[in-house]
């Protein structure tokens, strides 16, 4: 066999799958209709019609938000970019505002600025890419009072995303012991490494009772095996729904011991929290698999658990990243990845995390401050043209609304696009880090910058800094 | 009689209009625009940026001229202005000068005012926008960028006030190029997209561009990163012995971005025989980079520019090494802040395009992206800016932020702009939801 017919390069199938419902433009254009005709005269007169109606009938603007059959009498708000040039040119009577419908996407979390970079995303998995600078607010709490490093010089990737190493994503669920130990006849003794790899340090998580539409988990479950990640599914929504493949991670509760004859093939199974019993059911039905346990606290117990068997932990925070003492999830992850580094068997375990990483940019920061990989929910829903009804926070009362005329197929294709274009910006910000694997990125806090620690390294000894 | 064609008629009419309407919204004439503006350049900053360049001073007509809404860096930073007693007498004058060649061997450059225009590339810009730069560098002694894309010929007669990049693309870079120029700037980083090399996007890449770069019309160009030359400080000095031996009374400029070992970048630079190292930070402009490149990868200039300057201190080099800050500096204010926390001088550039009308949508990535004629080569947006009209806005620009240079330097009771470096002790933190003065 040659070496082109088993190398195997990851790659995201994407395709371009537009809208399947009008969300709101971005912006509102108003039209003053008499100060557009009287305008119109004035420069017919001036510039005379002919051979210089071109003149007459040119528009202030190239997106053509003004070339429809009757031009600026009826505007096309869609098209509307926000240059402004048409107010600047006319600002006695054309007016551009921000759409509050448009505003009003998501929630006070998932901001409309989330939502409108998932859009593209999940439109055809491209990264957005735009030009001017920044345009927000300095820093901030959680995610946004951090910032990733960068190599000016000294760098493995030395050419990025686009050269000739290419920059593995893989992620490892699971467990490998430090060293082997083989007897004389070369058998392996004692504990075997039990993990499994997925191509990208990305999960899919629906596993809370706010997700409820079949369709919509089809189309993720869908796009998890496009992918080749896992996704975290409800025993139940897996039964009703008849999902089947080493893709599905079946979340079990207390007392569901009576469903685990009807799972097979399962590469890992997750548990809602910590039952003795159950894992010890768990253990003799699928002994291979891998179990995983959703936590929300710290405590000295995980070490037990740890020692029980189970070497994966899903940190399981709110849709808004909050844990139920208040805590945001980065802070969580940071004292999460401490205590194991503490107890001295980090290396020992996986930790996951869900609720509140809701931009391409959280996932390398995640992985930084301590996880291996993140399992994503509220994007997805995003992805997928859903709509937060009110405030969505809780993972038991939030309530989305899908689109009408939501299939399976175009959901898939709009999550695949999603993780394509997550997957690439975390290809970018490794190669400006100059880091090969994303492996190693986990827990590498040196590559991690935190505005508290940066402000006070530089405004120290300003007069009322600290205060 | 000659008789215009339409598409003269067409750039007269809009520019007509685009010029009143500039004038009209700075005026206040109108009612401010909810769609204009963003945290960092509020809708005030930008019409007040169009008054100085209308009128060459700052605006009395109550728009904020000073700081943004970020919450953080220069706009929780204010200055402890003295009592009026203690203000230095108005017949003295201040010195706002400053030198970028501080070894003491080489040629000698100091510019006027302690700014200088940062890189911005023929296809970014216009060729247009690039003269109207160059002009308004030659008419106040100072500098502009090429930016990576390569020299075109139209600013040959601004040469002693253009400075050449040689970024990792190498788009352009000849030799009589790097020996065109007072200053040669290599170009490891840029804040707005630090790590990643340059991004030009497929539309922009016309026949004019592409010829310009030696490259391919209409094909993206993305600069590797970093340069292939360079895998060690050994090799940057090497980069650096190369522009010295095709120039030999080149000063040498390091433009690096801000990562968490920035300081001992800029000794690398240093040692490696750099005059000046040029600080990007994350919050700076760009014709176009990845969303997710300009707010996480990289620290703010406002806090890199006090690691550096202390650790050039600590090993006694500080005195050898010009500093120039850039990335997000917006005012005349944010001038002095940037030099009170350490800097020597700044670079700026996207206020010199608000100068000339920018709004910052952010489409400036799109092959026809700017309706303004500012970051296209669009044939015939680019009409939209007549050379001498761009100069005279960046020109009146930099007036009014000499003005001001000097009223702040006046209430802090200097002379110099250079008694203001490392001056922390000048400044005020006031935290979020506080007015700086």
């Amino acid at each position: 066999m040659t070496k082109k017919e088993t190398y195997h390069r990851y790659h995201i199938a994407t395709k371009p799958a537009p809208e399947i419902e009008k969300w709101p433009p971005r912006f509102n254009v108003t039209v003053g209709r008499v100060g557009l005709a009287k305008n119109l005269i004035k420069e017919i007169f001036h510039f005379g019609l002919g051979e210089r109606r071109e003149v007459v009938l040119s528009r202030p603007c190239i997106y053509g938000v003004f070339s429809g059959p009757v031009g600026g009498f009826a505007p096309r708000p869609q098209e509307c970019v926000g240059c402004l040039r048409c107010t600047t040119e006319y600002p006695d009577y054309v007016k551009v505002e921000p759409n509050p419908a448009r505003q009003q996407l998501g929630d006070s979390y998932f901001t409309f600025n989330h939502v409108n970079t998932i859009s593209v995303e999940s439109l055809d998995g491209s990264i957005p890419v735009k030009g001017a600078g920044y345009r927000g607010k300095f820093g901030g709490e959680g995610w946004d009072g951090m910032w990733t490093d960068m190599s000016e010089i000294v760098r493995p990737t030395r050419d990025g995303i686009h050269g000739r190493e290419s920059i593995s994503t893989i992620a490892d669920i699971g467990y490998s012991p430090a060293f082997l130990q083989f007897d004389t006849n070369g058998q392996v003794l004692g504990e075997t490494p039990n993990s499994l790899s997925i191509p990208l340090p990305m999960l899919f998580d629906l596993s809370a009772p706010a997700f409820k539409n079949n369709i919509f988990i089809k189309g993720a479950a869908k796009a998890a095996a496009e992918v080749g990640t896992l996704i975290i599914l409800p025993v139940d929504v897996i039964k009703r729904l008849g999902l089947t493949g080493e893709h599905i991670v079946p979340l079990l509760k207390k007392g569901d011991e009576s469903k685990l004859d009807s799972l097979v093939d399962f590469r890992l199974v997750t548990l809602s929290e910590w039952d003795a019993q159950l894992y010890a059911a768990i253990r003799q039905t699928l002994p291979d698999a891998l179990v995983s346990l959703q936590i929300n606290a710290v405590s000295d117990e995980l070490t037990e658990i740890v020692e029980a068997g189970i070497h994966v932990f899903q940190w399981v925070s709110s849709f808004h990243g909050r844990d139920p003492q208040g805590s945001f999830i980065l802070d969580s992850i940071r004292k999460l990845h401490t205590f194991f580094v503490e107890a001295g068997i980090r290396e020992e375990v996986t930790l996951l995390g869900s609720g509140g990483m809701i931009a391409a940019e959280h996932i390398p920061k995640a992985l930084l401050v301590g996880l291996d990989a993140v399992a994503l929910d509220t994007p997805l829903v995003v992805a997928v043209q859903g709509k937060f009804d009110g405030e969505c926070e809780s993972r038991e009362m939030s309530r989305f609304t899908f689109p009408q005329k939501l299939t399976a197929d175009w959901a898939a294709q709009r999550i695949i696009n999603l993780a394509a274009a997550w997957r690439d910006q975390l290809l970018e910000i490794s190669g400006a880090m100059g880091i090969r694997e994303t492996r190693r990125l986990r827990g590498e806090m040196g590559r991690a910058m935190f505005m508290a620690d940066l402000e006070a390294a530089a405004f120290e000894g300003i007069d009322g800094y600290g205060d | 009689m000659v008789t215009k064609t339409n598409e003269e008629l067409i750039v007269e009419k809009h520019v007509n209009l685009l010029h009143a309407g500039f004038k009209a919204r700075a005026e206040r004439e109108f009612e401010p625009s909810p769609a204009m503006g963003d945290f960092r350049w509020t809708e005030q900053l930008i019409l007040s940026t169009y008054y100085q360049a209308e009128h060459g001073r700052p605006p009395e007509n109550g728009l904020e001229y000073r700081v943004g809404r970020s919450e953080g860096g220069f706009d929780v930073l204010d200055f402890k202005f003295l009592d009026e007693a203690a203000w230095t007498p108005e017949d003295v004058d201040i010195d706002l000068s400053i030198p970028l060649n501080k070894r003491g061997v080489g040629r000698e450059i100091e510019i006027p005012i302690p700014i200088y225009g940062g890189g911005m590339s023929f296809g970014s810009i216009s060729e247009q926008v690039m003269v109207s730069r160059a002009r308004a560098a030659q008419e106040w002694g100072t500098f502009m960028s090429t930016g990576e894309g390569g020299y075109p010929l139209a600013l040959l007669p601004y040469k002693d006030h253009v400075i050449t990049q040689v970024a990792t693309g190498m788009f352009g870079v000849r030799e009589e190029t790097i020996r065109n120029a007072r200053i040669v700037e290599f170009k490891y980083a840029q804040g707005a997209k630090p790590g990643l090399g340059g991004h030009l996007l497929g539309d922009k890449s016309t026949a004019a561009v592409a010829a310009l770069r030696e490259s391919v019309p209409w094909v993206s160009l993305f600069s590797p990163f970093p340069f292939h030359s360079v895998y060690s400080v050994e090799d940057h000095r090497k980069h650096v012995d190369w522009i010295k031996m095709t120039n030999p009374e080149a000063l040498v400029s390091v433009k690096v971005s801000t990562p968490t070992d920035v300081d001992m970048v800029a000794v690398g630079s240093y040692y490696a025989g750099a005059n000046i190292v040029h600080l990007d930070g994350s919050y700076g402009g760009t014709g176009a980079a990845p969303e997710i490149a300009k707010k996480n990868i990289a620290m703010p200039i406002e806090f890199a520019v006090p690691k550096v300057h202390k650790y050039l201190e600590s090993e006694n080099i500080r005195d050898e090494i010009t500093v120039m800050a850039s990335g997000g500096v917006r005012t005349a204010y944010d001038v002095a802040k940037a030099i009170a926390l350490g800097a020597d001088g700044v670079v700026m550039g996207t206020a010199e395009l608000v100068s000339m009308g920018c709004t910052r949508c952010s489409n400036c990535e799109r092959g026809q992206g700017c309706t303004f004629g500012l970051t296209t080569t669009d044939p015939l947006l680019s009409q939209f800016i007549e050379p001498d009209w761009g100069a005279q806005r960046i020109s009146n620009l930099y007036a009014s932020y000499a003005l001001q240079l000097k009223d702040i330097l006046r209430k802090l009771g200097l002379k110099n702009i250079r008694e203001l470096r490392g001056r922390k002790d000048l400044l005020r933190y006031i935290g979020k939801g506080k007015s700086a003065s």
